[in-house]
């Protein structure tokens, strides 16, 4: 009887610890194994850029003998899978740094799709498990990190040994410098990795044969467009589904019918204004030369029908460059042309501003490591990066690297005369707004807007927003 | 047995295992939540405790929030009053049936084993203008072109838009086979004596199911209507895997995509929480509300 109970015991005990087992534990985001720890851990050599900075003022936990400094790299793209040619390159960057300091640091990159990124990067910091490096968009999503101590102060370690001076200039910081409001205090808390320009990219060859001619303005972009239609060609292709390719493009024309968000944010005006709403009708008369299946066809799909022949422009970031280089046939970068995006006819706006944009990385400012995470992230920027950035990404690179202009594709010499010119930089509306949830409902109401809603109607969700949450 | 119960000890032992589980990942969960959602709780932001604004918003100012109600409830009325007549009939039809009843059972409950992000990708695909149903329809020559069929996943007008009947309808596809299931095993308990005095006495096949099975079968209908009610309320995979973001907007959602989105979308974890609450509150009410409408008579 004795022994029954006892027994009866003991397997209720087993029972409760087996499945509170499952509950605990602080495993690693990812499944892939540490590197075993190397007999030798010597000093491994630095990136070509700068030497490691000096860590005095860090707080890396000291790693036992041999032991290696583990540290995860969350990013929006699949490293392995993707056909991206700037996706490429990080994994090549992170394939560089892993060989290099073998034995001392092993980084293991967090991979997920686009349009899941951030909701997956907040569980994991909401969890407490914080990627030691993780990509991130200047904007409503960086400043969610900046400001609310998730992303490091980056200072300390540009200042340290020369690395801040490799960068072209310090304007490439201003979408990850932050003032009072940063987590840490005044300072930078991303480090850009490339810029990318939206522009206008276009096929040649279907221009040339519908004697269409580059436009300057709205309306001789839709007399292209009519040409190009009456040939038999897609005059534009873009992505609805996918709702920030619709509002880059509602951001250009609120831009180029002289809309000046900080007046909004000041509601000095607000979004029933009749730049807005002006801005809402041209997409709906452009959206008559979209392909048939923009509203079901994603991102992916729209850039594909450009490069596959299949419709003559696509409104795009420059980042386009590698998704087009990475997938087109042999000879097709050679037909693709670049303009800017159109003036406004009788608009008194600026019609060189140009929607930049860059990828930037942070470190987390809670990450046990941060002299590996900092040696990551040089390995993003230095020269072999940079000019891989231009020369295979077609990226504008953000640091004093000489590339090879006769390699890099085509395309980028467009862009980067297209960026040349600009008067001035403005970001992504969606990513520019009051929060990202305002971003997200700017994109919604352009969509509503796309399927033929009254633009004055559908803007009602983003102005409700406002009066409700900034106003 | 007696003897066995009056063993508190062993009573309180293996009850305990699943008290604790349940307190550790059902009940201590619900009371936080419950908790958070009424304070304004942002990933990253220190927690402040707000009362019941969040609910205030929720029902006066959040456009999305009267969307995700009204397609939740349409939803989940269109899957009990579905799901009850398919189910009851494929239940019925196979139980009467002694050829190829088992290839068919596993062909109708395939759908609910299946990972719904994958099934609701394929459908997804389907029901895109490119390719599928509307490349169909062209192919016949019912419609000129792919595009100019209708819009499945992307037309966003009506009362209960377009989207939402197709995911209900696919849904209604995925789920029918659990309720055939449940009904079967209710009607497998029924005793053949039952059909038989009452073939004897006249009882015509319909008379018989109508006046012997239905109300035999009344705690299963219950159950299952239950089950269906709180699944379609809490309903996400479909919604999110079939809708593409842009087109989600605030007439698209369903009460736990909108959740999800403002939780983890916009890190808004409080008032993410209070959608979760009503949601909660919700499915309670209904269950209720089935088994109180649902008359369960015992004849044993």
């Amino acid at each position: 009887m004795k022994m029954k109970k006892l027994l009866a015991i003991g397997l209720s005990m087993a029972m409760t610890l087996s499945m509170l087992a499952g509950c605990g534990g602080n495993t690693p985001a990812t499944s892939a194994p540490a590197e075993p720890a190397a007999e030798d851990t010597a000093e491994a050599p630095a990136a070509d850029t700068a030497e490691e900075p000096a860590a005095e003022d860090t707080a890396e936990a000291p790693a036992a003998d041999g032991e290696v400094q583990e540290i995860t790299f969350m990013v929006w793209d699949d490293l392995e899978a993707s056909e991206d040619l700037i996706t490429k390159g990080y994994k090549q960057s992170v394939d560089r740094f892993n060989k290099d300091f073998e034995g001392k640091y092993h980084c293991t990159p967090i991979t997920t799709n686009l349009e899941e990124y951030y909701d997956k990067l907040n569980a994991l910091v909401t969890a407490g498990e914080t990627p030691d490096v993780f990509i991130a968009s200047p904007g409503a999503n960086l400043n969610d990190y900046a400001t609310t101590g998730v992303a490091a102060k980056m200072d300390d370690y540009l200042n340290a040994d020369g690395w801040k001076q490799t960068f072209t200039s310090d304007a490439v910081f201003a979408g990850g410098t932050y003032g009072d409001d940063g987590g840490d205090g005044p300072g930078i808390y991303a480090i850009p990795l490339n810029i990318a320009a939206a522009c206008v990219f276009y096929n040649t060859e279907m221009f040339e044969d519908a004697g269409a001619e580059v436009p300057k303005t709205f309306s001789e972009l839709l007399d292209a467009c009519q040409k190009l239609q009456d040939k038999g060609y897609t005059p534009i292709t873009i992505s609805a589904g996918t709702a920030w390719c619709l509002s880059m493009v509602a951001g250009y024309l609120c831009d180029r019918n002289g809309l000046n968000l900080q007046d909004i944010k000041d509601h000095k005006t607000d979004w029933k204004d009749e730049k807005v709403i002006k801005a809402g009708k041209q997409i709906q008369e452009l959206s008559k030369y979209f392909q048939k299946t923009a509203a079901g066809d994603d991102n992916d799909i729209a850039t594909a029908a450009f490069y596959n022949g299949e419709a003559a422009i696509l409104i795009q970031g420059s980042w386009a460059i590698g998704q087009i280089n990475g997938s087109c046939a042999e000879g097709f970068a050679d037909k693709v042309g670049v303009f800017a995006f159109p003036a406004v006819d009788g608009s008194s706006a600026d019609p060189n501003r140009v929607i930049a944009k860059s990828d930037s990385l942070c470190m987390s400012a809670s990450t046990q490591y941060p002299d590996a995470a900092v040696q990551l992230i040089k390995y993003f920027v230095d020269d072999t990066a940079s000019k891989y950035t231009a020369e295979v990404g077609g990226k504008i690179p953000v640091t004093s690297v000489q590339y090879d202009e006769k390699v890099a594709p085509p395309e980028l010499k467009y862009v980067m005369d297209v960026f040349k010119n600009a008067s001035s930089t403005f970001g992504f509306y969606n990513e520019s707004l009051y929060d990202t949830e305002a971003g997200s409902t700017f994109d919604n109401c352009f969509v509503d807007i796309f399927t033929g809603t009254d633009p004055e109607k559908a803007l009602d969700p983003i102005q409700e927003y406002y009066e409700m949450n900034v106003w | 047995m007696d003897k066995l119960l009056r063993n508190k000890k062993a009573i309180i032992m293996f009850i305990a295992p699943a008290f604790i589980l349940f307190t550790l990942v059902l009940l201590i969960p619900i009371c936080k939540a419950v908790y958070y959602s009424f304070c304004n709780y942002k990933t990253l932001h220190p927690i402040k405790f707000t009362g019941v604004d969040n609910y205030v918003k929720l029902f006066t100012k959040d456009r999305a929030m009267r969307a995700a109600l009204k397609n939740s409830i349409f939803f989940m009325v269109f899957s009990i009053i579905t799901q009850f007549i398919m189910g009851l009939f494929l239940a019925a039809l196979l139980t009467n049936i002694r050829a190829g009843r088992n290839l068919f059972k596993n062909i109708y409950y395939l759908p609910c084993v299946l990972s719904s992000a994958a099934l609701g990708l394929l459908w997804m695909f389907i029901f895109t203008p490119k390719l599928g149903i509307n490349q169909m329809m062209a192919s016949f020559g019912w419609i000129a072109d792919c595009t100019e069929g209708p819009q499945w996943l992307f037309n966003t007008e009506g009362f209960i838009i377009l989207p939402i009947i197709v995911i209900s309808f696919v849904a209604l596809w995925q789920y029918v086979g659990q309720s055939m299931m449940l009904y079967m095993a209710q009607i497998s308990g029924i005793s053949s004596d039952i059909y038989e005095a009452a073939a004897i006495d006249g009882c015509t096949k319909s008379q018989a199911f109508f006046k012997i099975t239905l109300p035999l079968i009344r705690p299963m209908i219950a159950t299952a209507m239950s089950l269906n009610a709180i699944g379609s309320l809490k309903f996400f995979d479909l919604v999110y895997n079939m809708i593409p973001e842009g087109f989600l907007g605030d007439k698209a959602h369903v009460l736990a995509t909108h959740m999800y989105t403002q939780a983890f979308k916009f890190n808004k974890l409080g008032y993410g929480c209070a959608i979760g609450v009503v949601l909660l509150v919700m499915c309670l009410v209904v269950t209720l509300l089935i088994n109180k409408f649902v008359k369960v008579e015992s004849y044993t």
